[in-house]
């Protein structure tokens, strides 16, 4: 008994400051600010004209339409003697009238109070063996929050962030939900791999009690009944069909531009190898398609083999040894950038003339420490669907997202969260303007979101149709390393995306059936 | 004996050598067979081997010169090459300094201290808690590892010879840095073997294991002995890890992993065997490149390569011999005053927790910020999971804690009767199929019984463990038994009497009475004769026969029971989870957490299975704590505590191996009215503690507390009679 006195003193001991512990630090740094409603900044004229656009006509031709960002962005567009202080500055000659001050300010839904509005941001952050793992995502919302914040806030309120770990945990998930149904007004920014069940986020009640779920501005969607959660809006755009059993035929659409354009103009016969992260099905069924999308556009696929996080690097030889004895030109993976890492050593460990060889994979290369690998990786091909972190100056919120951000090259999951902000950003701000700060509701947030046909996040991304829940954003940059560093191929303009209906193909077959092993 | 194989074996090893021509014609990508690509997958899978064969040396020369089978091995490995990482990657030392830094002064000294504050404190303890302290180091220090680098920077270790030169193979080459790692790790294996057979410090290490006082007595001086093991052991731990990190990358799970291939290396060699442990390592490296190269196992089987290991480990282990019944000694913990709870006393304290949890969970007491009465859904969800992984935990106390048979693998029966409830009960949540999941359950832990009724303590420990690996890998993955679903809930609520436990605090209390009627019938069965057998055979199988217990048969019960509650309690885990992600659901460390936890708690009670439910206390006063504000430093404290506590509450099983719940029952019992007896057994120990001194017995010559036990023994003084820790110990 006495060696658990440690144990026994230490829960007497928090319990007693626990309870000493009952105060808070409410401060009043809630108080609104003037307001000037955010957004109606550079970003809202280009909402404004992105929203003019119709989608169809948008994606409808089929010649290349590379969209110019800076004509999208009309009267916000960039220049580069741009100027925070040019951005939505009153006209003195108007007397200001704050719409803040002309309504008493309601606690209007859950999560709202007259002074604030709570946000909840779930992430993969604290799993014991991958600490840190999606800590972007916090601190991109974080970022978020700060900037709108520190422009007057969000409908006369300012924004709070509550952060919850979902640890790579199931449970943690559904808790992250269940918070955010009892505390929060909408989920934004999550990023958690495994939202296995979202019925407690569809149920949630409302303050009436009306059982509506929470809004959820997430930025992945991986498991199917995450995409398919009619109140989950992913700013990455999932894929796949919904309503979905989670067997059989799905219908899926897949990003082909990049490929396309390489074809069309480094190497019309591509053939070689696709590597496929078969750890988890929801990994294997979103990737398949990718496969099957190539190989429509002409791409010869000589083996598409399986790669797990336990692959050893010299286990990538075998893949070499493929390569070498069909004599490919083309290596494709759609796992993570260790991946690459991996094979492009391996092919220099075993000789192969890695210069022959297009090496190419998603934005998860597009990373600092896939640079650091050095000269491994020169020459290998990303590609993504929103101008380069380093283009600041072509868009005012890439310039907002990296200032706030307080890095050049931040991790992909802090510029999802931000998109998923932004994008409930300019759905509160499209309510006020209809129905005033008081008008917002759960209800009112998810029939506006299931209105917008066309999100850019000021015309930082490609443009995407979050009206429904399978439409991919049409849009790519193609990036290479070149001498160290991530450079534009396709388009050379900078600001620009190579967006177009062409560079997507949906085909329907059973995803996880198709894939080899 | 065919070709100097026993009759089995020979024909174990045949099965195999067709099932793997079967599964190789069935899989066989069509790849074309050329000399070159069979050349370089050849040495790939050499060089693999020779890392798998460090790790293995280690874990050998370890278990051969201290008894100590070191599941910590692959963390120390993890350990030192993310230190490698931090003074050759992060801080630009030379790759030569960072490595005889770390592999020759670090790896030493944390061996050594490992030996002096822990190891040597667990040489009479037993198998159980040797196993369990060992994985609390290995969780411990994959804690550390993921507290110092967390994982949202992107690492990677350079390779020590580097890759780009090498030997021409025609169009492939061969890097220098595999043919060194090969050659090295085969001539580490062969020094190893040297220093064990042809060295003075190599007897002696072997020595002190077979018979520690008498090798003092002979002069070695066991603590030397056992520390230079360590420090051996981790610096071959070290060496491996700085060697494999390239290969794998910086990920402390994906290189820990590692180690159970080291483990089915090690058990090729029978644990002492280092050439057949090399052997082992090269053999499962070639196998896992080859099959890479030529197969292809589909979407279902798609781990299949990954279960390469445990798979050869399980087919090791079942083809040893059976373990010789030990005769001619005494048991280290026979019960001799074990007190049977009465079963009345049972009632009563299963009828108090059902009322507690109806209490705290609708709220009626107010404990203010610990009032679980106040908590919200969440709280409640993480309560629900607790109890349903506690219920898992209950059903190791007959297994683990009365028969002695050490089972890592309850998450995998537990997964298999939420697999047999999914296919009975469809989308219906019908709980009356619940008892017919214990009974279709009880089957499988049969069936794992019977080759574990041959095997003994630590090899019946890696059985368990390469069983629950090759279910995660092979079977859990395969699509028709966990079928990943659009919409909805995978194991809906369930439905029972009428009600449909669609609410959690409802579930909760349903939960919670399930855990108090199995407390209750494990009370009733300790009384039983079943109850009597296991504990007798945990405590001399051979006393056992003797007596007629049918020891086969018993285990096999046990195990069916074991296996029948396990089962039940998947059911409720996977309902509370709503979606099991086929995968990540049953991961080896999650079982171990759970057997670590309930070994801490007393694996012997049976309500030690509610220890559990401190994990979402604590993680629910952090939430409770962080919403109500500037309580930092708490929140942090309790961060910590939640991180390392399970690992620290095991390391406590040092100075209670019998777990925190006994000890904690053994300062209750004395206050019960009627427990006249726990206040006599008090009385009987404070009365032992007045032992004479060695002093006092006229004895000048300054005898350690170990040799005085050893003449002790030697005088054919009983160990009832002589502290089992020895007369310094029971000083102390």
């Amino acid at each position: 008994m006495k060696h658990f006195r440690w144990l026994i003193c230490l829960l007497a001991v928090l319990a007693l400051v626990a309870a000493a512990c009952g105060g808070n630090d409410d401060d009043d740094s809630g108080a609104p600010a003037p307001v000037e409603a955010p957004g109606e900044s550079a970003g809202d004229d280009m909402d404004e004209d992105m929203d003019d656009e119709d989608m169809d006509e948008d994606m409808g031709d089929d010649i290349e339409d590379d969209i110019d960002m800076d004509e999208d962005m009309g009267d916000g567009a960039m220049d580069d003697d741009m100027d925070d202080s040019d951005v939505g500055q009153a006209d003195p000659e108007e007397p200001e009238v704050d719409p803040c001050e002309a309504v008493d300010l309601e606690a209007t839904e859950v999560g709202i109070t007259s002074d604030t509005i709570t946000v909840l941001v779930m992430a993969d952050v604290g799993s014991p063996l991958s600490p840190g793992l999606f800590q972007g995502s916090m601190d991109g919302i974080n970022a978020w929050a700060d900037h709108v914040n520190a422009e007057g806030g969000l409908a006369c309120r300012q924004v709070e962030v509550v952060e919850h770990d979902s640890a790579i945990n199931p449970t943690e998930t559904t808790n992250g939900f269940l918070v955010a149904c009892e505390s929060a007004f909408a989920l934004v920014g999550t990023t958690a791999l495994f939202a296995l069940d979202t019925v407690d986020l569809q149920t949630c009640p409302d303050a009436e009690g009306n059982e509506i779920g929470v809004p959820d501005f997430t930025y992945i969607a991986t498991e199917p009944p995450h995409q398919c959660s009619v109140v989950t809006f992913a700013t990455s755009r999932p894929n796949s069909e919904c309503p979905y059993s989670g067997s059989g035929p799905r219908t899926v659409q897949s990003q082909v531009g990049h490929v396309q354009w390489i074809m069309d103009n480094i190497n019309s016969d591509l053939r070689g190898l696709f590597l496929v992260p078969s750890d988890l099905p929801s990994t294997i069924t979103s990737v398949m398609p990718q496969v099957r999308a190539m190989e429509s556009a002409g791409v010869e696929f000589h083996s598409v083999p399986g790669i797990s996080g336990f692959t050893t690097q010299s286990e990538f030889g075998a893949f070499i040894q493929i390569m070498r004895d069909n004599n490919s030109n083309f290596a494709y993976t759609g796992s993570d950038d260790q991946s690459m890492l991996k094979w492009r050593s391996e092919a220099e460990a075993q000789g192969l003339d890695a210069d022959s060889i297009i090496w190419m994979c998603t934005l998860s290369c597009y990373t600092p420490g896939f640079l650091e690998a050095g000269d491994v990786v020169e020459g290998t091909y990303s590609w993504g669907w929103y101008l380069p972190f380093d283009e600041v100056e072509q868009n005012q919120e890439l310039a907002d997202f990296i200032e706030a951000i307080g890095t050049d090259f931040p991790p992909a999951w802090a510029a999802g969260a931000w998109a998923g902000g932004v994008l409930f950003e300019q759905i509160v701000n499209d309510i006020v303007a209809e129905s005033g700060p008081n008008g917002l509701t759960r209800q009112a947030v998810l029939d506006q979101a299931r209105s917008v046909t066309s999100f850019d996040v000021n015309g930082w991304w490609g443009p995407a149709d979050y009206s429904t829940t399978q439409n991919i954003i049409p849009c790519f940059v193609l990036l290479q390393v070149q001498d160290g560093a991530f450079v534009r191929v396709h388009p050379e303009e900078r600001g620009e995306l190579a967006c177009g209906a062409e560079n997507v193909v949906e085909s329907t077959r059973d995803w996880a059936a198709e894939f080899g092993g | 004996m065919i070709l100097g194989l026993r009759l089995p074996v020979a024909l174990a090893a045949l099965a195999a050598a067709v099932a793997a021509v079967v599964i190789a014609v069935f899989n066989w990508k069509g790849a074309p067979v050329t000399g070159q690509t069979f050349l370089v997958t050849t040495y790939i899978g050499l060089f693999l081997g020779a890392l798998w064969a460090m790790y293995a040396t280690g874990l050998v020369v370890v278990y051969t010169t201290t008894g100590v089978f070191n599941f910590a091995q692959g963390a120390i490995g993890v350990f030192a090459a993310f230190l490698y990482w931090e003074l050759h990657v992060n801080r630009g030392w030379h790759s030569v300094l960072a490595l005889v830094v770390v592999v020759g002064m670090f790896a030493p000294t944390l061996g050594v201290l490992l030996d002096i504050v822990i190891m040597r404190r667990l040489r009479t303890a037993s198998l159980v808690v040797q196993l369990m302290v060992t994985v609390a180091i290995m969780v411990l220090l994959l804690s550390v590892v993921g507290d110092i680098w967390e994982a949202d920077t992107a690492r990677r270790v350079p390779y020590l010879f580097g890759i780009e030169n090498g030997i021409d193979l025609g169009p492939s080459q061969l890097p220098w840095h595999r043919l060194i790692v090969f050659l090295v790790a085969v001539a580490i294996a062969v020094a190893m073997r040297y220093l064990l057979r042809r060295t003075r410090i190599g007897t002696a290490m072997r020595a002190v294991v077979d018979n520690r006082e008498l090798a003092a007595l002979n002069g070695a001086r066991p603590n030397v002995v056992s520390s230079t093991s360590w420090a051996l052991g981790s610096m071959l731990g070290a060496l491996g890890g700085i060697l494999i990190a390239p290969e794998l990358g910086l990920d402390p799970a994906t290189l820990n992993n590692v180690v159970i291939i080291a483990f089915a290396a090690a058990a090729f060699g029978a644990l002492r065997n280092l050439p057949m442990a090399v052997v082992g390592a090269m053999l499962i490296g070639l196998l896992r490149a080859h099959t890479g190269a030529w197969l292809d196992f589909g979407p279902d089987y798609r781990f299949a390569h990954l279960a390469i290991a445990p798979l050869l480990l399980l087919f090791v282990v079942i083809a040893l011999p059976q373990a010789r019944l030990e005769v001619g000694r005494l048991a280290h913990n026979l019960r001799r005053h074990e007190r049977f709870t009465k079963w009345w006393e049972g009632l009563i304290g299963c009828g108090v927790i059902i009322l507690v949890a109806v209490a705290l969970s609708g709220g009626w007491l107010d404990f203010g910020v610990w009032d679980p009465g106040a908590w919200g859904s969440r709280e409640l969800n993480s309560a629900n999971e607790a109890m349903a992984l506690a219920l898992i935990g209950l059903s190791l106390v007959p297994l683990i804690g009365w028969a002695g048979q050490i089972n890592f693998a309850p998450l995998a029966f537990a997964g298999f009767g939420a697999f047999v409830y999914l296919k009975l009960a469809g989308d219906t949540g019908n709980g009356y199929w619940i008892p017919l999941v214990g009974l279709l359950c009880a089957p499988l832990g049969a069936l794992v019984a019977l080759p574990a009724a041959r095997l003994r303590g630590l090899y019946l420990a890696l059985m368990t463990m390469a069983f629950a690996q090759a279910m995660s890998l092979i079977f859990f993955p395969h699509s028709w038994v966990l079928p990943t679903i659009g919409v909805g809930r995978q194991f809906p609520h369930i439905e029972m009497f009428g009600v449909t436990f669609d609410d959690r605090r409802g579930f909760f209390l349903l939960i919670v009475s399930v855990f108090a009627v199995f407390v209750f019938g494990l009370v009733l069965l300790r009384r039983s004769r079943y109850g009597r057998r296991w504990m007798a055979v945990n405590d001399s199988q051979a006393a056992s026969a003797t007596l007629g217990i049918p020891v086969v048969w018993t285990k096999v019960v046990v195990y069916a029971l074991s296996a029948a509650m396990a089962g039940i309690a998947g059911v409720f885990w996977a309902t509370v989870s709503g979606n099991v992600d086929s995968v990540q659901g049953f991961d080896l460390l999650i079982g171990f957490n759970i057997v670590l936890l309930v070994a801490a708690a007393g694996v012997s009670i049976p309500v030690a299975g509610i220890f559990l439910i401190f994990i979402p206390l604590f993680t629910g006063l952090g939430h409770r704590l962080e919403d109500t504000g500037n309580v930092d430093f708490l929140v942090t404290l309790l961060d910590i505590t939640t991180t390392y506590g399970p690992g620290m509450l095991v390391l406590g099983m040092v100075f209670n191996p019998r777990g925190a719940i006994f000890e904690m029952g053994r300062g209750f019992s004395p206050m019960l009215p009627w427990r006249g007896d726990a206040r006599a057994e008090i009385a009987a120990e404070n009365a032992q503690k007045r032992e004479p001194e060695i002093g006092e017995l006229g004895i000048e010559r300054p005898f350690t507390p170990e040799e005085v036990v050893a003449l002790d023994r030697r005088l054919g003084i009983l160990d009832d009679v002589v502290p089992k820790e020895g007369y310094g110990a029971a000083r102390s």
